[in-house]
């Protein structure tokens, strides 16, 4: 019988636990777990989005710092019901609302490894020249800062995921069914968050439209019409 | 529910903890595994009075320095060593200015030493970040102190190299021989305060030190971006900070090609 634990009281205990203490923490008291992510989740990817913002200016920053934990949000809901359907397909025995914390705890240590990243990501944007006169989208200080500010949040969901391959392992028992389970739920939550940002656009910088909480265009297009579309022109020029 | 896989029993840290405090305390010198524990030698158990017994420690008795840093109170010992390392990034501050000279005898010391703070600053939280991820047992408090090792070995070397950047700061007039030169002495010395750090980080039961190093390529590119956010350090300019944005790869291409252009001597880096 495994003892309920309280939920992890400092951001140092939540990212040294053990698999072990993860799972107690899903099984123990999941919705004041989920209460911690939601709080990591809006802190973190808060700050690191207001840090994007800020290269336009302060009122993009207290969008894109509102947009950015909003897409890991909707997300995490968004996709619930098939995370939880998914996860004992695939030979995991777990509970839609554990599904639903674990899933949400990766994307809390995603959002602290950005908040840890922002004050990083705030100087680059700082040091790189605004998006007029001289500079503009084809300009190599634009594609830097992109670059830039999309390994961060590669390098942070790498890690957040990573963080939830030992403890499935664990729960599981098989390492397959683990690697299964996490890469289902991967390609879920990628093929939703896409679509989520594409939606919610702009984050960073839209030099023909005035500073917007989300654009007019918002529902045209999707994000995978646009990479098929630039990899179509890629292709046959 | 699929039901052919029950939960195994897991292993929590407080059953862990609780088996460990049913066992025998191992004996202290040679731990069979990692490295020696800190504290196993008596002269590592003796405090560090004043910055000048930090400066030693560091280079004679590493660990010493870090066995002090994870005791209650270190914070103390903390601000003396960055009060050594803003005065070492100081004076080779100085040494630096004597380039140009003229206002940059001043400017270079207080934009090498603050942008160094700066830049430390800006990595701090994602340092302890991902010490924790990495399982390290440290506190933010003992992560500082390492992060406070690395400033204070790394302005200690630079200092070590003044002279050699004296002599060739008087020698020539090529400023971009004298970046790279800068660039190569920093370089040099971040190893070895980097070293110290990660060495640290090995006493904190760490499984893993990508984290560690991942945030030390951080902390490089933050570090040399600064340098062309306080430009110019080396070279001559009519404003104390730059009036034009730009990152470190497109400004060290400008001041190349400006130099080819002057023979040698662009005015700003």
């Amino acid at each position: 019988m495994v003892t309920p634990l309280a939920p992890p009281r400092s951001i140092g205990a939540f990212l040294r636990a053990e698999p072990g203490r993860f799972y107690e923490w899903v099984m123990g008291q999941p919705s004041r777990l989920a209460g911690f992510c939601l709080v990591s989740i809006v802190i973190g990817a808060g700050s690191y989005g207001a840090a994007t913002g800020y290269w336009r200016n302060p009122t993009q920053a207290l969008y894109t710092g509102i947009k950015l934990p909003l897409v890991m949000l909707l997300t995490t809901l968004g996709n619930g019901l098939l995370n939880g359907l998914l996860a004992p397909l695939l030979g995991l025995n777990a509970t839609f609302r554990q599904t639903f914390t674990v899933v949400l705890m990766s994307f809390a240590i995603t959002s602290i490894v950005l908040g840890a990243l922002s004050p990083v990501a705030w100087f680059i944007v700082w040091n790189a020249p605004p998006l007029t006169g001289r500079t503009n989208i084809a300009s190599p200080e634009y594609a830097m800062l992109q670059l830039t500010l999309a390994v961060f949040v590669a390098l942070a969901g790498v890690i957040g995921n990573v963080r939830l391959i030992p403890l499935l392992r664990q729960w599981a028992g098989s390492g397959s069914v683990a690697r299964h389970v996490l890469l289902a739920w991967l390609m879920g939550n990628l093929f939703l968050g896409s679509q989520i940002s594409w939606v919610l656009r702009p984050f960073i910088w839209d030099a023909n439209r005035p500073v917007e909480f989300i654009g007019q265009d918002c529902f045209q297009g999707s994000f995978f019409e646009t990479v098929f579309e630039a990899a179509r022109r890629v292709i046959f020029l | 529910m699929n039901e052919n896989n029950p939960v195994p029993p897991l292993i929590s840290q407080t059953d862990a903890a609780q088996r460990l405090a049913d066992k025998p305390n191992p004996p202290l010198a040679i731990s069979p595994s990692g490295p020696r524990p800190l504290g196993d030698d008596p002269a590592e158990r003796v405090p560090i009075a004043h910055a000048f017994a930090a400066i030693e420690a560091l280079l004679r008795q590493p660990r010493r320095l870090l066995f002090q840093l994870r005791q209650p109170g270190a914070g103390k010992l903390i601000v003396g060593m960055l009060f050594v390392a803003f005065f070492c990034a100081a004076v080779y501050g100085v040494v630096a200015g004597t380039f140009s000279g003229g206002t940059q005898l001043w400017a270079a010391p207080v934009k090498i030493a603050l942008g160094l703070f700066i830049s430390a600053a800006i990595c701090l939280p994602s340092l302890y970040i991902f010490t924790c991820l990495s399982g390290a047992q440290s506190r933010l408090a003992e992560v500082c102190g390492l992060l406070a090792g690395l400033l204070m070995l790394m302005t200690i070397l630079l200092v070590g190299f003044a002279p050699v950047a004296w002599i060739f700061s008087q020698s020539t007039n090529y400023i971009g021989w004298m970046g790279f030169l800068h660039l190569a002495f920093w370089l040099v010395a971040t190893l070895f305060g980097v070293r110290f750090m990660k060495n640290g980080f090995s006493h904190a039961q760490a499984k893993s030190q990508a984290g560690v190093n991942v945030w030390i390529i951080i902390f490089l590119l933050v570090a040399v971006q600064m340098t062309t956010a306080l430009r110019p350090i080396i070279g001559k300019s009519d404003t104390f900070f730059p009036t034009e944005k730009k990152f470190f790869l497109g400004h060290w291409f400008d001041t190349l090609r400006e130099a080819s252009e002057n023979n040698g001597t662009a005015h700003r880096y």
